[in-house]
């Protein structure tokens, strides 16, 4: 078992018996990060197609009423706010204001986070 | 200390130096107050003598005694029994991690030593500069001179250890060299550390996971100083942004 | 093992006398191989006290050790100044007892030559209010407190930059003798690769302290050391600037010094027999907090950081425990036992280690045929780090 450092070793982030809330904060930044960045190419791709003309616009909006697309949804609009909040906290944090709270501001933007994506949720699948 | 006798088992990882690691087993009778490296220097002296680990001090000012405990790090010499496991309990002891292992819990820290060499760290400070700025108003106040102590970091190397960007990065400075720089530098001195620490490698490489503070057994707070670093850095560029004299004067 | 002309010097041990002995011969220029079983200071070094004295506390009772003291206190002050918390120390009396000894106090350290005030106990009590208030008398000296890691790690280093080579986790096993019944290296053993290395050398030197008996032994000889432990607790606030001492003789649990965010309280004396394993007590522990409450009550408030044990290198005679002398001997194996090859150093305190490598190294340097001077009064040591700028050994 090597014990240099490697950026093979990332999956080593995930040892659950030594990590603070801060890792795990950074492990959801770099997950979420990863997905927006992959479903902003999704998105470029489909506006792309959407592009060629009319008939693509009703094909597209019978494939997002697909509940598996609406799921991608829902994970596309969590994301989106968990960095985003999570960015908040980074932001300042990552310039030396407020490092004391750091947990507390994680606890309490993560709850605003779960409340919006309970909103989201509401809006996606139970109001039509 | 008591006359309370706990049955505990020790796993520790061994490697003799280019082979492959395995775990040896170790039951020892403890008592719950004392320390684990008194457990691992007894299990060298009764059981098994080719165990090597690095102490010295056994009362954490050396730093040398660092490695995991049940996956955390931990200085062994101020860790007791009672506060990783309870009577009949396993430990597992490992060398620190993302440094090379040279056998058993030995690891190679020599670039570890260097760099926070490199940027000057300080040993002994004034008792207002040694401790954190939260504290200042709390140091004493003296008539004549000023009281002196060796400086909170040990450099014991649970930081880097704990670090999930040292994990995957040989180049990161480190927390420790970081918090270093930190505390040596006033605004505006010191470039050359300056320069480390505002570099991708340096401040900027940090991902505020905060593991480095949790671990350090020193009351060093290595992740607040970063950040504290990173603003004094920003601090700086912005001043130089508006008073064109001394870009000027550097360009000379 | 030696490449050159120079000859070659194996010293056993890396406290604090095999460092400042490597540091002394490497800047006469000879080769030297430290070979150690454990790490830098994992011995008895590693866990001194870290008590940089001025020797007040031996001039009543041990004139020549508080001499050898105040020397090197001066010392290493001018070339070890980055392992040192120089605030001074107090020494103070808090009964009739201690009353009592004053007088001869302050007889000893006027004949030692050891600067000494006499405060006011208010003026004490203003500079250090965690004290024992009822101070009846006080005394400041220039004691001062130190990292024992680091103060051999600079030793060390220094001496790996003129060419000593280390090799720590390396276990001596047996002496290499040669045909003529002639010292003339060490069998070790590798622990980390677990293998055998034999080292040739020109001398070997025996500077591991309270295990000197044992390693003499290896050689057929008979060095009187007398492991004589003591036990050290740290609590987890720094009470106290100054080194607080008793004034009275030297007894268990008489200083209390500052170390970072310490306060450690020490030391009792008793003997041993087994000196690689020696456990701390409840007894010893109860007995170090009462007398470090007793100077310092604030210590009720704090919390037992570490505890911990290692043995002093006492030389023996017949007399017993405190009343040895805490002064050092070389031994020239050649002159008492007739086997060549072999030199001892023991005894001794951290605070000169300088002195026992200097006269260590001027024996080598006889027996060796070397006219060489001892420069390490004034030469500044490196920085300690710098032990790993040739990679870990």
């Amino acid at each position: 078992m090597s014990n240099r450092p490697s950026p093979l070793h990332f999956w080593r982030w995930f040892d659950p018996r030594a990590r603070q809330v801060g890792t795990w904060a950074f492990i959801i930044n770099r997950i979420t990060a990863l997905g927006l960045t992959a479903y902003l190419f999704i998105h470029l791709i489909v506006l792309g197609q959407l592009a060629l003309g009319p008939q693509y616009y009703d094909q597209f909006i019978a494939f997002a009423k697909l509940p598996v697309v609406k799921i991608g949804e829902l994970a596309v609009l969590a994301a989106g706010i968990i960095h985003a909040l999570n960015g908040i906290r980074v932001a300042l944090t990552g310039l030396g204001f407020a490092v004391r709270w750091q947990k507390h501001m994680l606890y309490s933007l993560m709850c605003l986070a779960a409340l919006g994506i309970f909103v989201v949720f509401v809006k996606l699948f139970l109001l039509d | 200390m008591s006359s309370i006798r706990w049955k505990v088992t020790f796993i520790i990882t061994r490697q003799r130096s280019k082979s492959k690691c395995y775990q040896q087993p170790f039951l020892l009778e403890v008592d719950p107050d004392e320390y684990i490296l008194d457990c691992i220097e007894r299990i060298w002296a009764f059981h098994d003598r080719s165990l090597t680990f690095r102490h010295a001090c056994h009362h954490s000012t050396c730093g040398a005694c660092g490695m995991r405990v049940n996956g955390v790090e931990k200085l062994t010499c101020i860790t007791a029994i009672r506060s990783v496991t309870q009577d009949g309990g396993t430990v597992h002891i490992e060398p620190l991690r993302n440094f090379p292992v040279l056998s058993d819990l030995v690891v190679d820290m020599s670039t570890f030593f260097l760099r926070l060499e490199q940027v000057n760290a300080a040993t002994v400070l004034p008792l207002q500069e040694a401790c954190l700025p939260g504290e200042i108003k709390d140091q004493p106040v003296i008539e004549s001179g000023q009281y002196e102590r060796l400086v909170d970091c040990i450099e014991c190397g649970l930081c880097i250890s704990a670090c999930p960007t040292a994990l995957t990065s040989s180049s990161y400075q480190g927390p420790a060299t970081l918090a270093a720089i930190q505390q040596g530098c006033q605004p505006g001195n010191q470039p050359f550390q300056i320069l480390l620490a505002d570099h991708e490698d340096g401040v900027w490489r940090c991902h505020s996971a905060y593991e480095c503070s949790a671990v350090c057994p020193s009351n060093v707070d290595p992740a607040a100083r970063i950040m504290n670093l990173r603003r004094r850095i920003l601090t700086q560029h912005i001043r130089s942004l508006f008073s064109r004299q001394p870009e000027e004067a550097k360009n000379e | 093992m030696s490449l050159t002309n120079k000859p070659h010097v194996i010293i056993i041990g890396a406290g604090f006398t095999g460092c400042a002995t490597a540091h002394d011969l490497a800047l006469r220029g000879f080769d030297i191989t430290v070979v150690e079983r454990g790490e830098i200071a994992s011995g008895t070094s590693g866990r001194t006290h870290g008590l940089l004295h001025s020797g007040a506390r031996y001039c009543v009772n041990d004139p020549e050790a508080a001499l050898e003291c105040i020397e090197e206190n001066a010392t290493l002050r001018k070339i070890a100044r980055p392992c040192i918390e120089f605030n001074g120390g107090i020494f103070i009396a808090l009964d009739e007892s201690d009353l009592a000894y004053a007088d001869s106090f302050i007889e000893g350290i006027n004949s030692c030559h050891i600067q000494v005030n006499e405060l006011k106990p208010a003026h004490v009590l203003a500079q250090e209010p965690n004290l024992n208030p009822h101070i009846l008398a006080a005394y400041a000296v220039p004691d001062g407190a130190f990292d024992p890691l680091r103060l051999a790690l600079a030793f060390a280093a220094t001496s790996k930059e003129n060419g000593a080579h280390f090799l720590l986790h390396h276990e001596v096993q047996e002496l290499m003798v040669d045909g003529q019944g002639n010292i003339c290296g060490v069998k070790t053993w590798d622990r980390h690769a677990d293998r055998k290395i034999d080292i040739k050398g020109d001398m070997v030197v025996n500077a591991t302290g309270a295990w000197a008996g044992q390693i003499a032994g290896l050689a057929g000889v008979r060095v009187p050391v007398i492991p004589t432990p003591g036990v050290m607790v740290a609590y987890n606030q720094r009470l106290v600037q100054h080194v607080i001492n008793r004034l009275n003789v030297p007894g268990d649990g008489d200083i209390v010094l500052p170390q970072r965010r310490m306060s450690v309280i020490g030391t009792t004396s008793f003997t041993v027999e087994d000196v690689d394993y020696i456990p701390v007590t409840d007894e010893q522990i109860r007995l170090m907090y009462e007398r470090a409450c007793a100077l310092v009550p604030a210590i009720r408030q704090a919390h037992q950081r570490g505890a911990y044990m290692s043995a002093r290198p006492l030389i023996g005679s017949s007399v017993q425990g405190r009343s040895l002398s805490r002064t050092f001997k070389c031994y020239d194996h050649q002159e008492s036992d007739g086997v060549t090859g072999f030199v001892t150093i023991t005894g001794g305190k951290a605070t000169t280690c300088r002195a026992m490598a200097e006269k260590t190294a001027d024996l080598v340097c006889r027996k060796l045929g070397i006219l060489a001077e001892c420069r390490t009064k004034e030469m500044e040591l490196t920085s300690y780090r710098k032990f790993y700028l040739y990679g870990y050994s």
